[in-house]
């Protein structure tokens, strides 16, 4: 049976994913993944590194198909929206990429006014005030000017989350958003997040491995390991919840159900040391 | 005997992908033109980036052309005492085939490479999603202009280096090796015809080798791996199928409009 390209909105849950099944290069990324994300919540998405926290970012707004399972967006389903549709609901909804992605032939200004000129017809007076106060929000207002070239990866991490809320979308995908920054930054970025959470109710997704940052202004923590969410709840307690994937997780530890090492074969017999082995 | 091999039926099935690809691409491309119309800033700039910023290597390797061209006729003609006949042999020559084609390897050199390694490297730091991302069409916003850019620019380039390559003829043939000022252009005049020569030689092939470099190079960029690597060869394979494209291409085209 096809699955129909809207269904009512669940006013508690702005992201519902159900079954989700990504396979990538013979490797299995999410294995029937279940996972609602909360409206008006920030939500951290944890996990070690490969588990395919991007992956699933990318999912959400329809950049990736999986290879089962669906993913509503505000009730949409997202892999049945015509380009047209996705685009619209693109609209509303903010992502901040790993590596900034800024638009390197324009300046800070320009980059955060893109979105701006493409989707309004704001009068120009009105765009430049809106960036400065985006740019002021960030820290960023007197770099405007600047190229991206110039800017250091903090600063264009900065400038990218200026854009990524440019249209105070309903919901904000961060992903990796405090890579990079020096501490009066973070604080100023973590400040920045509870905020706009706070006064417009936007949704936020982070995904992050910073447990002291994410425990400062995550409402709701999940973390993903082997293509399942193994452990969830809430930030301050979750790392003393006793399950092993939060023990080993949060505390660091090597042996455990996470595994540290990418799958290989024998390692003696890979040196040329079979003999010695057996 | 030369048996067929796994390894060759590889190379034609993949060479027989791209193309296919770059047709569809095409498609997509053609499609997106009315959206792009919206982007005729983007555009212009590109106009300026693939046309203006090309002028000096046409006009240069033009008078080149034209001069060394020039030379090699006086010297072969002069056997049959047909020297005064050179300058109508430049223009032909140079209207006919050396324009539209040298102008269109030029192209492919200069601006083919930069559109591509431009889009390339776009891909690799994540430009083209972030359009994506914030509901940009990035066919529309992106390959669209770039192609539109070439197929105007390439016409336009072609006229200058022919202007150019006449230029250097007048050069060496009136001022160097004395052939009659009027005679040249008489001849010239007489014998080049507008529709055969300036419209199905100039403007038709400079426009047919403009599209096809353009979508070449914009396709390349596209399709690249996001890896410096990927935009090195990228780079690379838009100068090699744009060149074999646009001869292939003249003899078709020569082979119809004769």
């Amino acid at each position: 049976m096809t699955q129909p390209v809207r269904s009512p909105p669940d006013d508690a849950t702005l992201v519902r994913i159900r079954g989700l099944t990504t396979v990538l290069n013979g490797k299995t990324i999410f294995d029937a993944l279940d996972l609602d994300i909360p409206r008006g919540k920030v939500t951290s998405i944890m996990g070690p590194s490969g588990t395919g926290k991007t992956t699933l970012l990318k999912h959400i707004t329809g950049q990736m198909h999986a290879d089962a399972g669906s993913i509503h967006v505000d009730g949409h389903n997202v892999a049945r929206l015509s380009r047209e549709q996705l685009y619209k609901l693109r609209e509303g909804v903010g992502y901040l990429f790993q590596n900034s992605a800024l638009l390197t032939d324009f300046d800070v200004f320009e980059n955060v006014a893109f979105p701006l000129r493409q989707h309004t017809r704001l009068p120009e007076a009105l765009i430049r005030n809106l960036v400065l106060m985006k740019l002021q929000a960030v820290g960023l207002r007197g770099a405007a000017r600047l190229m991206p070239n110039e800017l250091s990866g903090g600063m264009a991490r900065r400038v990218a989350l200026a854009r990524a809320i440019v249209f105070d979308p309903q919901l904000i995908l961060y992903d990796e958003p405090f890579v990079g920054l020096d501490p009066v930054a973070l604080n100023q970025v973590l400040k920045l997040i509870r905020t706009l959470n706070q006064t417009l109710g936007i949704t936020s997704v982070l995904v992050s491995h910073e447990l002291a940052a994410v425990q400062q202004i995550a409402d709701h923590v999940m973390l993903l390991s082997n293509g399942k969410v193994v452990a969830q709840g809430d930030p301050k307690t979750i790392a003393d919840d006793g399950s092993p994937w939060t023990r080993q997780f949060f505390g660091g530890e090597a042996d455990g159900p996470i595994p540290f090492r990418y799958p290989a074969g024998d390692y003696a017999a890979e040196l040329g040391f079979a003999g010695a082995a057996k | 005997m030369n048996a067929r091999t796994p390894q060759h039926d590889n190379v034609v099935s993949q060479a027989l992908t791209q193309i296919g690809n770059c047709g569809l691409f095409l498609l997509t491309l053609l499609a997106a033109v009315p959206r792009s119309f919206r982007y005729l800033r983007e555009t212009t700039r590109q106009l300026w980036f693939v046309g203006a910023m090309s002028l000096t290597i046409i006009m240069v390797c033009g008078l080149f052309v034209g001069m060394v061209l020039m030379l090699q006729l006086y010297h072969v003609l002069s056997i049959f005492g047909g020297t005064s006949a050179s300058g109508m042999v430049v223009a032909l020559s140079v209207y006919r085939e050396l324009g539209p084609v040298v102008t269109a390897l030029l192209f492919a050199g200069r601006a083919g490479t930069a559109v591509t390694a431009e889009i390339g490297l776009m891909r690799a730091t994540d430009q083209i999603s972030a359009m994506e991302m914030m509901a940009v069409d990035p066919v529309a916003y992106v390959a669209t202009p770039r192609f539109l850019a070439g197929l105007i620019a390439m016409p336009l380039l072609c006229c200058v280096f022919c202007a150019m390559a006449i230029f250097g003829g007048h050069l060496v043939g009136v001022t160097w090796l004395g052939i009659d000022n009027g005679t040249f252009w008489s001849n010239m005049t007489a014998q080049v015809d507008i529709h055969t020569d300036i419209v199905n030689g100039v403007l038709l092939k400079s426009l047919a080798f403009g599209a096809v470099v353009s979508l070449i190079a914009v396709f390349q960029g596209f399709t690249t791996p996001p890896t410096s690597e990927g935009v090195a060869y990228a780079t690379t394979r838009t100068v090699v199928a744009s060149s074999i494209a646009i001869l292939a291409l003249d003899f078709v085209l020569t082979a119809f409009l004769m």
